[in-house]
């Protein structure tokens, strides 16, 4: 039998990629350093997704049954790969549980790290408990318990949402758009105002990116439907009084300085590259693009290729990336793996 | 000044109400291409993304007719009698305190800029330059002439009397207050530590040699000629200082 | 969380119900109910500083590479210095030297807050920290340049390279060597400015060409080249990183004081990357001079919503746009201070903050807004607390505000010591006063030197 495939990280990337394989009769070697399959959508608990509108909790945990059920497909969880060693077709790979695995390509979707709100002070966040992160939302919503403020459990009633938390922020080194806070942020505005109908929420912007259709689907029907509030402005600082925060900010319409009283500010934040980028890069002699995100070789022969022969990515492992463009990336980068076992079966046929 | 040529932006973000004097284009140009020629004009105009955060963060913002944000984009889109516009009073409303590029997402210096926007002025003798400027003429005397910019002798209750009685709570006078300073060389009136003569005269070079006396005559004459003669004097001090050494 | 909130209903059935018939049960088990909650929750005490010099440009880097390249000659933090190191808000370290120190002084303070200089020398000798404090230095001339714009980028590159070199050599007048002081900047403004255009001298070559005719003028290059600080240090980094050793000394319980603090823009805004941030203080969350060293003296530091806000010093402003100055004052730090924090002291590092914020309250009173809140510098409350006379050495009698109210709470009998001082000062005018050093280590050169072979500090 032909030696399996690596796929590493169980994030939608993995789990499309693994799924692909097996479907077309390749064995696969899912490692996952968590305990669970899943990535960010299920680890972080998301609540519904974009653009689906589905339970991050359905959706993605469909995937994860899809892969464990497969019969070629051998899960590693609270797994790491050590060593990657060999060339395409005869990897050799050292797992952290002390085993050593023939490979002939390994697909990296090593998925991306929240940026940490702590890195922008002024922001409030790890200063006041009512500045939270959209992730933090997420789970308020999936977790059953409603958006409340974390100070004293009260229903907001001014929630403002600030885009652009680690991304397009040159002052802290992070010059890209994260892609998915505009869409995700409205898309969040929307299930707050659901909730709680009498919430005023305020999205402050520098641009709004809900690209595609995601324009009449989030950002119009949020203004139409929800009455969410847009402002194009930056917030300089977050402070608080008498219990509420204290956003600063410009009313760029009359071009005047404001501060406004909200119950609870909303960091988006973006997508850094994985933290553990450095050591992938290393352990698999794949480069890093100036941002630090999993380097991309050109995509007009083939997927998902790296600079090295055999090793694949996919993913927001490469860049900032929805949850949607993941999968169909590695199903790519699965499909690029078949092309190469191909070529390879030729050659030696 | 004639609004006919205004740019689309001009109507929107500049000053659409002005009473300053028409200005030929040459002339305009020239300002702008001072303001871009210095070394820091690159790094600190990078492009502007219009969020505001920098007016939202400003303190003169909050009390003047003044946009960080507005200058930015006058620069940015080289809006020549925008900027010109804004030379006559709004950069003077800035408190230098860069709250602004401490803030901005594409790192510009909205602070920086405006210095040179200032620098710009002088050079071209604006009479808004001198106006602002008048009631600064001792700080510059002070520091031209001996390196500080500010004396013991300058802080009096009549200079500022809306600082209240008390410059001091302990009535004695100026010298004997200023001796009871457990610093040496803070125990001095007219300047707010002692500087060595030589050290002066080596400030006067660097004022010579970067043209700063040049940007003084402009703006103020009177002031300059002072400060040249003391400027003279001080030299000859020294050099009277150092004949003595020799013999 | 959300005891009292009737819609929440883990397990009861019963949710919130504004998500409308689409609404569908996330299925979570009530453990992981639990788990992703407990995260919300969570009080947030790391701080993961991924902002590293890959990411965001070190200038020290270039210095490094111009030094090696014969470019310029760097004036070293070495192990005489006895530094420590601090961590940057990006966690880069920065060297904070604590010995043989060349005091750059302030014409802000020297001027109208000497207690302020005096309070630092004096907490110095208590430490038996070497320093020189000498007449042969200007100001960094950029108080007036922000204010007036007359100066530009070559003369403040020049004075700011002039005082440095002169820093340098200054240990030879006491026979020691070249590098022996490391200048310690008192003033915000010298510091942010002289970070600035240190910043410029090392991108540009153009403007070290300039600059270097000038300086060759003067006399002031080392081997023919430009003297470049290895780090450039605020005092008030000093005070942060001797906070400990200070509080050892510490003889008066200030732990009754509920302090403000105002950092300074031209502190932490200016070269942002280089201003002091310690997890172990306000989390991190906030720059760590003044605040580190209140928090080591015992006081409870207060946080008000206008911390951000610069005092309104505004350069110019101060001297003739003071409506702007004192509102700005008034309204967005001391009233907020005061009203919001309930404060009994407002504390600075920066010497236009200082008087800014002291000067302006008086005329409040016109206004209806008669605050009078102690507005000191951290190292003259520190001095205090270590015992430091509040007239003769910390000249409280210069500052506007009620520091009288202030000692009171400390427990200083301002009254005998403010006879003390009196007394003294007729001893002043007899001519005997008292002095923190040898007043004939101040001139180092030129006109009154007087050469002293290597005589220690006072």
């Amino acid at each position: 039998m032909a030696k399996p495939i690596l796929i590493v990280g169980g994030g939608p990337a993995g789990l499309a990629a693994a799924h692909s394989l097996a479907t077309f009769g390749q064995a696969c070697l899912l490692v996952e350093k968590e305990d669970r399959l899943g990535g960010a959508p299920i680890l972080e608990g998301y609540a519904k997704l974009v653009p689906s509108g589905e339970w991050a909790k359905d959706a993605i945990g469909g995937m994860v049954s899809r892969v464990e059920e497969a019969e070629l497909v051998n899960v590693l969880t609270s797994t790491t790969v050590t060593s990657f060693t060999g060339e395409t077709g005869n990897f050799t790979v050292e797992l952290s549980n002390g085993d050593h695995v023939e490979v002939s390509a390994s697909i990296l979707c090593t998925g991306f790290t929240h940026f940490d709100s702590a890195n922008k002070p002024e922001w409030g966040f790890g200063t006041y408990q009512d500045v939270v992160t959209t992730t933090q939302v997420e789970q308020m919503i999936s977790s059953g318990n409603g958006v409340r403020c974390l100070s004293d459990g009260r229903k907001p009633k001014r929630v403002a949402i600030l885009l652009c938390v680690g991304s397009r922020d040159r002052q802290i080194g992070r010059e890209w758009c994260s892609k998915i806070c505009c869409t995700v942020s409205a898309n969040l505005a929307m299930e707050i105002r659901e909730e709680l109908p009498d919430c005023h929420v305020y999205i402050y912007y520098m641009d709004i990116l809900t690209f595609g259709l995601l324009e009449t689907k989030y950002y119009w029907r949020s203004q139409e439907e929800f009455k969410v509030k847009y402002i194009k402005a930056r917030i300089a600082e977050v402070t608080a009084r008498d219990g509420k925060l204290i956003v600063k900010g410009e009313d760029t319409l009359v071009k005047r300085p404001i501060t406004i009283p909200f119950d609870l500010v909303v960091h988006a934040i973006g997508m850094d590259p994985n933290r553990d980028n450095g050591k992938i890069s290393s352990l698999f002699g794949v480069d890093l693009e100036p941002n630090g995100f999993l380097d991309q070789a050109s995509s007009y022969s083939s997927s998902g290729m790296t600079n090295r022969s055999g090793v694949f990515i996919a993913g927001a492992a490469t860049g900032p990336e929805t949850i949607d463009d993941s999968i169909a990336q590695g199903k790519a980068a699965a499909m690029a793996a078949l092309e190469q076992r191909q070529v390879a079966a030729r050659l030696v046929g | 000044m004639s609004h006919a040529h205004s740019s689309r932006i001009q109507q929107h973000i500049g000053d659409p109400v002005s009473d300053s004097p028409a200005l030929d284009r040459d002339k305009l140009e020239e300002i702008f291409q001072d303001i871009q020629a210095d070394i820091r004009y690159d790094h600190e105009l990078n492009g502007c993304l219009n969020c505001g955060i920098c007016t939202a963060t400003c303190p003169a913002a909050h009390y003047y007719d003044f946009s960080p944000r507005e200058i930015v984009q006058l620069l940015w889109t080289e809006n020549l009698e925008g900027i010109y516009d804004a030379m006559q009073e709004k950069i003077w409303a800035c408190a230098q305190c860069y709250t602004c590029a401490a803030r901005c997402p594409f790192e510009n210096s909205p602070g920086g800029l405006i210095m040179l926007m200032r620098e710009a002025a002088i050079k071209h003798g604006m009479e808004s330059a001198k106006n602002v400027l008048r009631p600064f003429s001792r700080v510059m005397l002070k520091l031209i002439s001996t390196g500080n910019q500010l004396s013991p002798d300058m802080i009096t209750a009549d200079g500022f009397p809306d600082w209240g009685p008390n410059i001091s709570k302990i009535d004695a006078p100026l010298k004997v207050l200023r001796q009871a300073i457990p610093v040496p060389t803070l125990n001095t009136t007219k300047t707010a530590w002692e500087v060595n003569l030589t050290t002066s005269v080596e400030l006067y070079t660097i004022w010579e040699e970067t043209g700063v006396l040049d940007q003084l005559e402009t703006i103020d004459e009177n002031l300059y000629d002072v400060i040249l003669d003391i400027m003279d004097e001080k030299r000859e001090d020294l050099e009277d200082w150092e004949d003595e050494q020799e013999d | 969380m959300n005891t009292e909130n009737p819609n929440n209903g883990n397990g009861n059935g019963e949710r919130f119900t504004g998500h409308g018939a689409e609404w569908r049960d996330a299925n979570l088990s009530p453990e992981d109910a639990r788990t992703a909650t407990a995260w919300v929750e969570q009080v947030i005490n790391k701080r993961s500083m991924e902002t590293n010099k890959d990411r965001v440009e070190d200038v020290r880097d270039i210095m490094w590479q111009l030094e090696k390249e014969g470019e310029i000659v760097v004036h070293r933090i070495n192990d005489e210095h006895a530094p420590r190191v601090a961590k940057t808000i990006y966690g880069w370290d920065k060297k904070v030297p604590t010995q043989q120190l060349w005091h750059h002084k302030s014409c802000g303070q020297c001027g109208n807050i000497p207690g302020y200089p005096a309070s630092l020398l004096w907490l110095m000798n208590e430490m038996d920290i070497k320093y020189l404090d000498e007449t042969d230095q200007t100001s960094c001339t950029a108080w007036n340049y922000h204010g007036s714009g007359i100066g530009n980028i070559q003369s403040l590159a020049a004075v700011f390279l002039r005082n440095f070199h002169q820093a340098y050599v200054s240990a030879r007048a006491q026979g020691l060597p070249d590098g022996y002081y490391y200048p310690l900047v008192h003033c915000g403004t010298s510091f942010g400015n002289y970070k600035e255009v240190r910043a410029y001298l090392l991108h540009s070559a153009k403007l070290r060409e300039q600059v270097k005719r000038i300086l060759g003028k003067l006399g002031r290059l080392v081997d023919g080249k430009l003297l470049i600080p290895e780090e450039i240090v605020h005092y008030s980094e000093w005070v942060h990183m001797m906070r400990g050793d200070i509080a050892e000394r510490q003889t008066i319980d200030v732990s009754a004081i509920r302090a403000t603090i105002h950092p300074a823009c031209h502190v932490y805004k200016m070269v942002p990357q280089d201003a002091i941030y310690d997890d172990s203080i306000l989390g991190g969350n906030r720059v760590a001079v003044s605040t580190g060293i209140m928090e080591a003296l015992g006081t409870q530091v207060i946080d008000y919503s206008t911390w951000y806000d610069c005092c309104g010093f505004g350069f110019r402003h101060i001297i003739s746009e003071r409506e702007f100055t004192r509102s700005f004052s008034i309204d967005r730090k001391i009233r907020v201070a005061v009203e919001e924090a309930h404060a009994d002291v407002m504390i600075g590092h920066d010497t236009g903050c200082i008087t800014t914020l002291d000067k302006n309250q008086w005329i409040g009173k016109a206004a209806g807004k008669g605050y009078n809140l102690p507005v000191l510098a951290d190292v003259q409350f520190a001095a205090m607390a270590c015992g430091a006379h509040p007239y003769k050495i910390v000249q409280t009698h210069w500052h506007a505000t009620a520091t009288e109210t202030l000692m009171e709470k400390i427990g200083i009998d301002w009254q005998a010591k403010k006879v003390e001082f009196e007394s003294y000062l007729k001893e002043v005018e007899a001519g005997r006063f008292e002095s923190l050093y040898d007043p004939r280590l101040a001139i180092t050169s030129g006109p009154g030197f007087q050469a002293l072979k290597k005589v220690e500090n006072a």
